[in-house]
């Protein structure tokens, strides 16, 4: 199991961070989390190993730039969930930008464009 | 006079080698300081040396002014004369004046008073002539001015209309004019040996001798007609004008008297008369009623239409009284007609009022403008009081209306809400109403004059240029919406709305605008433009929502049937739990509310929950959780647990624990009465859920024991706070 590729889930809705969950997993990637508050957040995106990281921009009204900060300074990729509007101030474009709700097809080319990056 | 002779010059203790001048430079230094010209010239008349004012007064170079020929600039009227006076004074070789005009370097003729000496050498040999010349300009004007006044004077004197007959104190003729004399009908010679008091009429005497005595002795004047007998017997009417003569140290020495001759005025009195009537029926003509008071008698003849204008009949002489007059006046008006008129009748200021009568046949209210004038005669007979009036109702109601109008459209300018504001073609503001003033807070002042830029973003000012440009070219009003700045900083968005004015031969002369504050308004869009994009948030959410819940619930290997009651019954607690927050428009809700709504379609209304607690209060977001966890637990509970028998209930019970680190939660939901309990094989959506969603959500524990006696779920979690 250790092969599978770690991908962090911060995500405030708990059924859709499960169901995040689930598809990842049929994906064949190893969840980690689901984190629902930035401060769960910032911690293991700090601790623990990650492939790359999938980051609901608005996390009950504080926002994960933070989190994506950590992760740019670890050199882990990630890219930015959301129902509407861009990435925050800074922190990339458009392209790294899932829609939601998440579908399969986009979460996984999205991830593949980044571990492969 | 600045002419200096050769014996002063000699006098002066010059060294007799160098006579004259002492040196030329201080003899250039005290010419040129003169503020008169001097000028020095040879025998062969070329002149050797000018000074700076000869120079300044010609305009020309010292070389020019030394050859300048100075007849060329005299006068032409004076030319002749001058030339000839100036040749006889050089031939006499002695000291002559000249006065006459010459032309200043300005084109100003001057007259110059000039003043030439002849020079000696020291042997006594004639060398040429010093001259000096004054700008008497102003003398001479004043002069002239004086001597115009006097051939005035005398001309009017003796060849006025006017005698003038001057008598002593005691009333001998000591001066008369030829006209006197005329009018009088006794020459000079006899009048001068006689009185007035002796060709005054015997009748007028009477009158006359008190007027002339109180003249005499007090210095008042007085005019009066009266009667000469003239040395043909004949007699002749005169006004005269009197007045007391004095020596300059005050005391008087006779009386003078101005004669006019108004025998012809009286003799033809009666066509004065006829002529007067065609005055006043022209006046009449022309709608103006006249009419006379005796101020004795307070009545006096009125004019036929006078009668009229106050809707009186016309009384068979045509006289009224001012009783009369003033029963027709308004009573409002009346005080201030009497005060006109007794400031007429006692101070002789002239009349001039507009007042309303009201007309004594139909009662209608008019409007009258009247003149009137006190008229004295100097004698014993009455003063009257004489004076036209008209209707000038149309035209006081024209005003009135006009003034109504004004005012109408004054309040509006002042009272409106909207902002009106006028301004120049270069958009200088030059009027504001009120409402503009008070929503930036300037005073008139700081804003009449001053450009609109002022007040104005700088890129909205230029907006508002093009504007009128187009307006200039296309005519038409233009809308702009733009940002004004108040006094205090703030800024105010306006919408305006504004059109060329034009004079009346068309051409632009300023602009109209009128503005509104649409400040609210804008903060209100973008206030609502805010919720959308919440909204937005919000429905993207809550399908990520649904989307979770389906995938969850139609995975693979289910029961279809089954799965769609389930994904039914989770959609009803989520859509229950939106319109709670809804109801609550998404503001933080109490949790017995959000409980009791998810357990209410499991029987919740039929007492087979306890549902006991304190009011917390839940953020909106962990009410949905919290929702859908209940609703997972009631749903279980109605297929397999407490709820699948009849007397099978759920005790739902929280408490708040004020623990080190703060508030926290602890919730049980505890099943009892139902068939015994065994663990599932695997654990469903609605476990997750509850373990790890609501956990998540919580931030803290939720366990779900599958206790045999019923199933116990429970929840310690902190007390989240809950912004208000």
């Amino acid at each position: 199991m250790s092969a599978r590729r770690r991908i962090l889930v911060v995500e405030d809705e708990p059924v859709v961070a499960m169901c995040l969950e689930d598809l990842l997993e049929s994906l064949g990637y190893e969840p980690v989390g689901p984190a629902s508050r930035l401060a769960e957040g910032l911690e293991l995106a700090r601790t623990e190993a990650l492939d790359a990281a999938i980051l609901d921009i608005n996390l009950g009204g504080e926002r994960s730039t933070a989190v994506a900060e950590t992760l740019a300074a670890r050199g882990v990729p990630f890219a930015f969930a959301s129902g509407y509007g861009s990435p925050p101030e800074g922190m990339g474009d458009r392209s790294r930008l899932i829609g939601k709700p998440y579908r399969e097809a986009e979460v996984a080319a999205m991830l593949e464009r980044m571990l492969a990056g | 006079m600045p002419s200096r002779s050769p014996e002063d010059g000699r006098s002066g203790g010059v060294p007799a080698t160098a006579p004259w001048p002492p040196g030329p430079d201080e003899f250039r230094a005290i010419a040129d300081s003169a503020p008169v010209a001097v000028w020095v010239t040879q025998l062969d008349r070329r002149r050797s040396f000018v000074n700076r004012a000869y120079v300044e007064f010609l305009g020309v170079s010292y070389q020019e002014a030394l050859d300048f020929d100075w007849r060329e600039i005299i006068h032409p009227g004076d030319v002749a004369r001058i030339v000839a006076e100036s040749i006889a004074g050089e031939t006499s070789l002695r000291g002559f004046e000249l006065i006459g005009r010459y032309r200043r370097k300005d084109g100003a003729w001057r007259w110059l008073h000039s003043t030439s000496q002849p020079r000696w050498d020291t042997a006594g040999n004639h060398i040429g002539f010093i001259g000096v010349a004054h700008d008497i300009t102003e003398a001479k004007e004043a002069e002239l001015a004086l001597r115009e006044r006097e051939a005035q004077l005398s001309a009017f004197i003796n060849q006025s209309t006017a005698g003038f007959g001057q008598v002593d104190l005691e009333g001998r003729f000591t001066l008369v004019n030829d006209r006197f004399c005329a009018i009088a009908g006794w020459s000079r010679a006899e009048l001068l040996g006689r009185t007035m008091q002796s060709i005054t009429h015997p009748d007028d005497l009477v009158r006359n001798v008190p007027l002339f005595e109180r003249a005499v002795r007090d210095g008042t004047p007085y005019t009066h007609e009266k009667r000469y007998i003239r040395k043909d017997g004949g007699i002749v009417w005169v006004n005269n004008s009197v007045s007391v003569m004095r020596r300059p140290d005050g005391e008087p020495f006779g009386v003078l008297a101005v004669t006019l001759d108004i025998t012809n005025r009286r003799i033809s009195e009666q066509a004065l008369r006829q002529s007067e009537e065609t005055l006043r029926l022209a006046i009449e003509g022309a709608g103006m009623a006249t009419w006379e008071l005796d101020l004795a008698t307070m009545e006096g003849a009125w004019s036929p239409n006078r009668f009229d204008l106050l809707g009186m009949p016309r009384e068979p002489g045509l006289r009224g009284t001012v009783e009369q007059w003033f029963a027709r006046i308004r009573p409002e008006d009346r005080e201030r007609v009497r005060i006109t008129t007794q400031r007429c009748f006692e101070a002789g200021e002239p009349y001039a009022i507009e007042y309303r009568i009201r007309r004594a046949d139909t009662g209608e209210e008019r409007w009258l403008q009247s003149h009137g004038v006190r008229i004295d005669y100097g004698d014993d007979r009455p003063s009257r009081f004489v004076g036209v009036s008209f209707d000038v109702t149309e035209r006081k109601r024209a005003e009135e209306e006009l003034r109504a109008s004004e005012a109408r459209f004054r309040t509006i300018f002042e009272q409106t809400n909207d902002f009106l504001v006028t301004t120049t073609l270069d958009q200088r503001l030059t009027s504001v109403n009120p409402a503009v003033l008070a929503a930036l807070g300037y005073t008139e002042d700081e804003v009449i004059g001053h450009s609109i830029a002022e007040f104005m973003e700088p890129d909205h000012f230029v907006r508002s240029r093009a504007a009128l440009e187009q307006k200039l070219r296309e005519g038409g009003s233009t809308r702009l919406t733009v940002t004004v700045h108040a006094k205090d900083g703030s800024e105010l968005i306006w919408e305006t709305n504004s059109h060329l004015v034009y004079d009346e031969s068309g051409n632009p002369i300023g602009l109209h605008a009128i503005g509104r504050d649409m400040t609210e308004a804008k903060r209100a869009e973008s206030h609502l433009r805010l919720l959308i994009d919440e909204l937005n948030h919000r429905v993207k959410n809550t399908l990520a929502i649904v989307q979770g819940i389906a995938q969850q619930t139609f995975k693979g290997g289910s029961d279809p049937v089954a799965a769609r009651r389930a994904f039914e019954g989770r959609l009803a607690a989520l859509s229950e739990a939106h319109n709670l927050l809804t109801r609550e428009l998404w503001a933080p809700v109490p949790m017995s509310r959000i409980i009791g709504d998810a357990v209410a379609p499991h029987g919740g209304g039929a007492g087979r929950f306890v549902i006991e607690g304190p009011d917390l209060i839940l953020a909106p977001k962990t009410a949905i959780s919290l929702a859908l966890a209940i609703h997972e637990l009631a749903t279980n509970a109605v297929k397999h647990g407490a709820l699948s028998q009849p007397q099978g209930h759920v005790a739902i019970r929280w408490e708040r624990i004020d623990a080190r680190g703060g508030p926290r939660l602890h919730l049980t939901w505890s099943e009892h009465g139902g068939p015994p309990v065994a663990p599932p094989s695997r654990r469903g959506f609605g476990t997750r859920m509850i373990e790890r969603g609501l956990s998540a959500e919580l931030g803290g524990s939720v366990k779900i024991d599958f206790v045999p006696e019923g199933l116990v779920c429970t929840v310690d979690a902190p007390l989240p706070e809950v912004p208000e």
